[in-house]
């Protein structure tokens, strides 16, 4: 899970590994990944999210596809 | 409260003071428990997918959004550097500890750096990009690589 500077940027970081491009993702959408993981991680009642509340959390992120449900059984 | 609770919040609380992983010493003396107990809290905590140990079983990998160990993302609130385990992370410890600071990181493809300042509400205006190479699925198959 790394930053990089452009779409061209990625492209040849998977280029040169063989692997396929992902979906890219906005710095307002991570910021919104990292709060709806992180907000309440030091809190006693913290806990992860779970597969149904992660598939609604990228949804409200407009992450959509088989790339993002945790359950997914379509990657081998 | 329950001695895997107590372990998490003393492991949270350390890193979050002090932007370093603890010991199973440190948090032992912190909450009143052995090292054998401390030890034995991290397993299940490594099981439920909270902690991320070494090898050794009683070192700290990741705490996430904290890195026990230096990476490429690093957060800095307060003079401090916080470790991230990746650019996800980065932003999680400044959503963590409620704080604002600076991101430090770069390309993953050509290194340059980047310095993003993030503030209550979030990062300023960027258009850097958030690639992963693992579907979501397949995260904690190795969470070290994804």
């Amino acid at each position: 899970m790394l930053f990089f500077r452009s779409e061209e940027r990625v492209r040849e970081w998977c280029r040169a590994r063989a692997l396929p491009v992902r979906p890219l993702v906005g710095m307002a959408q991570l910021w919104g990944l990292a709060t709806a993981w992180y907000s309440t991680r030091l809190d006693p009642a913290a806990r992860r999210p779970q597969p149904g509340e992660m598939r609604e959390i990228f949804a409200r992120l407009g992450l959509a596809g088989d790339f993002w449900d945790p359950q997914a059984d379509s990657f081998g | 409260m329950d001695l895997d609770l107590k372990v998490k919040l003393a492991v949270y609380r350390h890193f979050a003071a002090t932007a370093r992983r603890p010991s199973p010493g440190e948090i032992g003396e912190r909450i009143g428990a052995t090292a054998a107990e401390v030890l034995g809290a991290y397993g299940r905590l490594r099981a439920q997918r909270v902690l991320v140990l070494e090898e050794d079983g009683a070192a700290i990998r990741m705490a996430p959004p904290f890195s026990g160990v230096p990476t490429q993302h690093v957060a800095v609130v307060e003079g401090r550097r916080y470790f991230a385990n990746c650019a996800w992370d980065v932003l999680g410890v400044f959503a963590a500890l409620h704080q604002a600071g600076t991101v430090h990181s770069r390309c993953g493809q050509s290194g340059e750096p980047l310095l993003l300042s993030v503030g209550p509400d979030g990062p300023e205006p960027s258009d850097w990009l958030f690639h992963c190479a693992v579907p979501a699925a397949r995260w904690w198959d190795d969470i070290v690589f994804t």
